[in-house]
């Protein structure tokens, strides 16, 4: 219930002319209805309570407070214990003061207001205020209504919760040695075959070297081979000709590119900051940016986290540490709150449950406002992982100025710091003294000012030719003088500012000390019960966290650092699993735990929890590198499977649980929109990094915003040819294209895309300008490489979408297009090629993989 | 999963139907409706094996319950029209203008507690049967009363137009979650597929502010947003084919790529999704011609046109989009939402400035078309079926925003909404206000009971319509639920 709502309705204001008398007013001018000091007695108490009490309650209290076992805040009115217990805020009446009793003062609407569908009338009040002070008697039944229930309790933390599999330590299992293994070529296949060998399933057979080299070069860098690097792979029969095509992508710069993706979906991030302004983030895309590097240098996961959590805290923090931090910056902010204290506790919310889904795959933020009812994760433990964050500075507080102070920072060395600091503060001193000088001056000048002169005052740029007017009257020459210069010198002050040192979004701490963190009854701000401390989830019987503070002068408390030491420790049950999991899961399709955020009770089973206990701890072992995972993956059998399926195993296994084959894929927003550029020869692959492009948004969907087009540039043809992760991400206003292939919803963290199938999408790809110019694009490009022969135009067209050769039946399929498209509809070879060109462009091989 | 964890599985989903949702392989072909009814989950397990033919996520399903209404048309006055100006009629407040009093407001403003009364600028009369109270603003719709249900105890959590809009669409204040129309078409689908299941209309000043997070899906798959529809020219986006490429053309492009598609599907039978893709061309072909003849508003006759207000320049816009409404609710489309209003300030109903002038301008735009709308879904039959909403995500206060002058800041303490048709007890007043029109005092009502009776309308129980998102049941109406506001229930 928010808190805002409103306690008395009119007042008069006495005293002033105007002397109202409502009955309205007059009743909130009443004091609360309180009993006479000295209550009669009642003859019968219980008769009382049948009577006037219960009717009271059934009709305006038991359906939220009892009725069917439930009951709204834990408060239980179906029995005088229940009352007398009270619920999530305490007993609900105090026999010792009981004009005091949370009860009175919520059917008196003066803090709690019960019922909320209307205060009761003043009778009704009485009767309630009465049967508190007789000390709250009973009647016939000891229950209304139904007997609450206690069947369905949230889980415990106890001995048999612990000993859930995912909280269990990981274990370094040995693959199963098993006698048929001319199948298997890496630990991975002995886990996979083991598996298969239960049931009798057989792996499918090897993939077509088309079908694996068009599988990996999506897998790592989201882009098709090219024609050539096709033909270079089928034509090498030696040993390691696939090892050399996953070494070569996983040191391509696409590489980090296509994975960071991933990681940006899994961390909800966007540009802007979503609600009705839906403002741009500063500097946001330094954090994209890290994270295409860190994939790209193959940062180790656990450095990669702690940097993103605590970079800032760390010991010897760096631009690259600072713009990390960025983590804490890209969910949706509120800059208008209803209710700001509230809006505090949205914001760590969105922290505690991004960071536990993310790392920890625990949903914990289903704890925030009661005990996790699927899963042993106390209230208590939520509020103690929001220990963590508690100090965090809010994001802003509205205006641009508030959030450069709280989320931004200057990234340089020390030295370049130091010295940009001192000239922001001389500018400002100088700016400052100009701008006293010149209001006197301006005070002096604005008092003689006569007729239209007021008004054209309003226009700064007129003011000097004004005041030269008023020389020898309100000014001397010698003040004009002066008056001119400083006008000139507050304009080159304020056109010429330390150009200043780059900048990053981070998180920003209000300190060194951390106001405490309570549990919130119900989640609610305003309802604050017993503090806890920073700690860890109690099922995971976690060390204390080992928080330290930073060194002098850094103005944060260091526990987001214990948080990040905790999480990346070795000894973690949950980190390494889920992490190496979401890598099997962007490989395959899905993960060995299919619900790849939630490892808790209510996740699915791993179906080879060995393997995933044995890639967790090789990830480990292997200095958790990443770059080393997707190579021990992707050069297993069970990788370098076939699509196809045998009837008998789709009968046994329709779900693929067993892993008897690999899993086609639909190619993601990104690979679509980047393919359709790459298969034309436009994509500009070059152009990394950087604040973000704008493509073009057609008008209609721009009439969509308040004020249409607002907060959407304009970029250089070769700009909008860039990758679509360099698209402006704007949570308002999303690319058709790409949210019609179900680009990543931003709101919250993002563990896997939907694949959805709509008219919608045939709609855009058939007649969108986008498509429409591309397909120009690609015509001029087959008739460049292929000259006029439709043949040879066909066959490009085709080696370009599908990655392989086209058949003869393939490209006289595309031929009778190309000759109906001119004889029976009149069109041009040039025209024809061109719709010949959207035609290819909507073929099921172009976007799904096998 | 172990059997002693089983029984926490409240949602009663099979293990198949978890798993399309937790995480992994998500596709939209395979999504299961997570109703909390057996039969309906029965039905509605289809293809994430990859085996059972591929079934439209929009596909129409029968209700959870015996539904009153099929569609929805949800008159969105955005901007937040004042009560007190339209429908709630104040008369102990006249002859107290410019008086200043004590009232506890919450606005744009802040919180203030004293305020200059702003007199309303209409009159007020008794209408219909029901003698219920309308202003001037509304000559037209007055004509109506007696079919419509009005709420005048509405409450929403935000004052604010952003959060405020979100917590009327989707339920909530914070950015995310599904608009009430995805909720809709999720759990009925929608009978015509040849067109959009969720349809838009805005404002030809702009959109509502922040756009599309208005008719989002949130967390749901995009199937089920809503489509922009316009009343003129193309109604949606890329419906058209480019210039120069016919009908005809299209085609033979249509059936080309359907003979690469099959050629490539043949190896491939198991894969549903193929074939939903294949399907899926074959739909849009449809929706080509079929949104077309939607928005043929020339179709109708010069009476029916007139009865919109078509024919007069200020209530064309409006008058076209209520009479299209009508046409796609006749067509099968599940939930229209109209906007009146867009952009900022006056180009809505947000009456910061001049109250008079901005609600002449909005009220004289809507109150025809509004009044014809309702009419004509009366003698076509199809006023039982079809259920009418019309409100803002707030309404205003008694008394002036600032220290001169008519304007009213924003007021979520208490407003009118109103509905008709559908199932709805016409002529009805739910809840009150107190003396001022400053906030609720009797039967007070939260959005989530809006919410709520436009399900239980549509055959919902609004408390087991359920989509597992974020290791919960979520639901339009939020974890504790709500009830339908039974007493304007016919």
């Amino acid at each position: 219930m928010p808190s805002y709502l409103p306690r008395v309705l009119a007042n008069l204001l006495l005293g002033t002319t105007a002397v109202l008398s409502w009955a309205a007013a007059a009743r909130a001018e009443e004091p609360v209805a309180t009993a006479s000091p000295e209550p009669a007695a009642v003859a019968d108490p219980a008769a009382f309570f049948d009577s006037e009490v219960k009717p009271l309650l059934a009709a305006h209290c038991l359906k939220c407070h009892g009725a069917d076992g439930k009951a709204k805040g834990s408060l239980f009115l179906t029995n005088r214990e229940g009352i007398l217990k009270g619920g999530d805020s305490g007993a609900a009446v105090s026999l010792e003061a009981p004009a005091e009793s949370l009860l009175l003062e919520a059917v008196n609407y003066s803090g709690y207001e019960m019922p909320p569908s209307g205060k009761l009338a003043d009778e009704q009040i009485a009767v309630f205020t009465k049967w508190v002070e007789f000390g709250l008697p009973w009647g016939s039944d000891a229950e209304l209504g139904e007997k609450p229930t206690d069947d369905h309790g949230p889980p415990a933390v106890d001995d048999k919760a612990k000993a859930f599999w995912s909280f269990q330590p990981v274990t370094h299992p040995q693959p199963p040695s098993l006698r048929d293994n001319a199948w298997i070529r890496t630990p991975i296949d002995a886990f996979v075959l083991a598996k298969l060998n239960e049931t009798g399933l057989k792996p499918a057979p090897p993939a077509s070297k088309t079908a694996l080299i068009r599988r990996a070069y999506y897998d790592l860098i989201g882009l098709p081979p090219s024609p050539e690097e096709v033909a270079a792979f089928l034509t090498d029969d030696s040993p390691g000709a696939f090892e050399r095509v996953v070494d070569t992508l996983l040191e391509s710069p696409h590489y980090g590119e296509r994975w960071g993706r991933h990681w940006l979906d899994l961390v909800r991030y966007a540009e802007t900051n979503s609600y009705e302004r839906d403002g741009a983030k500063p500097f946001v895309w330094r954090y994209r940016d890290y994270v295409i590097q860190s994939f790209n240098n193959d940062k180790p996961y656990n450095q990669f986290v702690t940097e993103q959590l605590a970079g800032d805290e760390l010991d010897q923090p760096t631009p690259e540490t600072i713009i990390a931090t960025g983590y804490y910056r890209l969910g949706i902010w509120q800059d208008e709150p209803v209710d700001p204290e509230q809006e505090l506790y949205e914001d760590l919310d969105d922290l505690v449950r991004t960071t536990g889904e993310v790392f920890l795959g625990l949903t914990i933020g289903c704890a925030r406002c009661h005990d996790h009812k699927l899963d042993p994760l106390p209230q208590a433990d939520y509020y103690r992982l929001l220990a963590f964050f508690r100090n965090v500075r809010r994001f802003g507080e509205r205006s641009p100025e508030s959030i450069e102070d709280a989320s931004v920072r200057a990234i340089g060395n020390e030295e370049e710091v130091r010295r940009n600091e001192e000239q922001i503060a001389a500018h400002k001193q100088q700016t400052r003294e100009v701008r006293q000088e010149l209001r006197k001056l301006n005070e002096q000048i604005f008092a003689a000012l006569v007729g239209v002169e007021k008004d054209d005052w309003k226009t700064d740029a007129m003011r000097v030719e004004i005041a030269k007017r008023h020389i020898g009257g309100a000014l001397s020459q010698e003040e004009f003088d002066r008056y001119a210069e400083l006008t000139a010198k507050r304009d080159e002050l304020a056109n010429f500012r330390p150009s200043g040192l780059d900048k990053a979004l981070c998180v920003k701490e209000h300190g060194r000390e951390c106001p405490p963190t309570h549990v919130l009854i119900r989640g609610n701000a305003h309802a604050a019960a017993a503090e806890v401390t920073p700690g860890f989830p109690s099922v995971l019987s976690p060390p204390e966290p080992n928080i330290v503070l930073p060194a002098e002068g850094v103005s944060s408390t260091g526990r987001r650092r214990a948080l990040a030491q905790w999480i990346t420790s070795p000894e973690n049950p949950l980190t390494a699993r889920v992490m190496v999991n979401r890598i099997w899961h962007y490989h395959f399709g899905r993960g060995i735990v299919r619900s790849t955020s939630d490892f808790g009770f209510q996740g699915i089973q791993p179906t080879h929890p060995e393997l995933l206990d044995w890639l967790a701890s090789e990830f480990v072992a292997g200095g958790w590198r990443m770059k080393r995972l997707h190579k021990l993956i992707m050069l297993s059998s069970a990788y370098q499977m076939s699509s196809e399926a045998s009837e008998q195993a789709l009968a046994a296994d329709p779900i693929n649980d067993h892993l008897w084959r690999f899993e086609m894929r639909r190619l993601s927003a990104e690979e679509i929109r980047d393919s359709i550029l790459a298969a034309n020869g436009s994509l500009n692959r070059g152009a990394m990094f950087g604040p973000s492009i704008f493509v073009t948004i057609p008008d209609e969907v721009l009439a969509g915003q308040s004020m249409p087009g607002a907060g959407w540039g304009k970029s250089s043809p070769a700009e909008t040819a860039r990758r679509t992760i360099y698209i402006h991400a704007k949570r308002s206003l999303a690319v058709p294209l790409i949210a019609s292939f179900d680009g990543p919803e931003t709101d919250a963290s993002c563990p896997s895309r939907f694949v959805t199938t709509q008219p919608t999408q045939a709609l855009g790809m058939l007649n969108s300008r986008f498509v429409n110019e591309q397909a120009e694009q690609f015509a001029q490009y087959l008739r460049t490489q292929g000259g006029d022969k439709p043949e040879t135009q066909v066959a490009i067209a085709l080696r370009r979408l599908f990655q392989r050769e086209p058949t003869p039946g393939e490209i006289s399929r595309g031929l009778q297009l190309l000759a109906a498209l001119q004889s029976k509809h009149g069109l041009s070879p040039e025209a024809a090629l061109k719709q010949f060109c959207v035609t290819a462009y909507n073929l099921n091989e172009f976007v799904y993989l096998d | 999963m172990s059997s002693e964890h089983k029984h926490r599985n409240f949602c009663g989903r099979t293990r198949r139907e978890f798993l399309w949702q937790a995480g992994a392989g998500f596709t939209g072909t395979a999504l299961a409706a997570l109703l909390g009814n057996d039969g309906f989950l029965n039905r509605q397990a289809v293809a994430a094996d990859g085996a059972t033919p591929w079934t439209n996520p929009l596909a129409p399903r029968a209700p959870q319950l015996p539904a009153k209404a099929k569609s929805v048309i949800f008159l969105y006055m955005y901007g937040g029209p004042s009560h007190i100006d339209t429908f709630d009629y104040k008369p102990t407040m006249k002859g107290m203008d410019n008086k200043t009093i004590e009232v506890k407001t919450f606005g744009r403003g802040g919180h203030k507690n004293q305020g200059r009364i702003v007199e309303t600028r209409w009159d007020f009369a008794q209408h219909g049967q029901c003698g219920q109270w309308v202003s001037t603003l509304f000559p037209h719709l007055a004509t109506c009363v007696d079919d419509i249900a009005f709420i005048h105890s509405m409450t929403a959590d935000s004052p604010i137009h952003g959060s405020a809009m979100l917590m009327m669409n989707s339920g909530k204040i914070l950015s995310g979650s599904p608009c009430l129309g995805s909720w809709v078409n999720y759990g009925l689908g929608t009978p015509n597929e040849n067109l959009p299941g969720f349809v838009v209309m805005l404002d030809p000043r702009g959109g509502p502010i922040s756009g599309a997070k208005n008719w989002s899906s949130g967390y749901m798959p995009a199937t089920y947003q809503a489509t922009v529809m316009r009343s003129g020219g193309t109604p949606i986006l890329d419906l058209a084919s480019p210039e120069g490429v016919t009908r005809e053309m299209q085609r033979e492009m249509l059936d080309t790529i359907r003979g690469f598609n099959e050629e490539h599907q043949q190896l491939r039978p198991d894969n549903s999704n193929l074939s939903a893709r294949i399907a899926s061309y074959e739909l849009a072909y449809k929706m080509q011609a079929a949104a077309p003849d939607a928005v043929d508003l020339r179709q109708e006759d010069e009476r029916t046109r007139s009865l919109y207000g078509v024919d007069e320049k200020q209530t064309e816009v409006f008058g076209r989009q209520c009479l299209l409404a009508r046409r796609l609710v006749e067509r099968g489309v599940r939930f229209v939402q109209l906007y009146s209003g867009g952009n900022h300030n006056d180009a809505n109903w947000d009456a910061h400035g001049d109250l008079k002038e901005n609600h002449d301008l909005h009220a004289g735009e809507t109150d025809k078309p509004i009044a014809g709308l309702l009419k004509d879904l009366k003698q076509r039959g199809m006023l039982d079926e079809t259920l009418v909403v019309w409100g803002g995500e707030f309404g205003r206060q008694p008394t002036a925003e600032y220290e001169k002058g008519t304007g009213r800041d924003h007021n979520a303490y208490g407003f009118t909404m109103w509905m008709a048709g559908g199932g709805i007890k016409g002529g009805t007043s739910y809840g009150k206000t107190d003396e001022l029109g400053s906030a609720a005092v009797e039967n007070r009502l939260e959005v989530k009971q809006l919410h709520a009776t436009i399900l239980h309308q549509l055959g919902f129980d609004p408390n087991r319509l359920s989509y597992f998102y974020n290791g919960l049941d979520q639901k339009l109406v939020g974890v504790e639920g709500a009830e339908p506001i039974r007493e304007i229930i016919a």
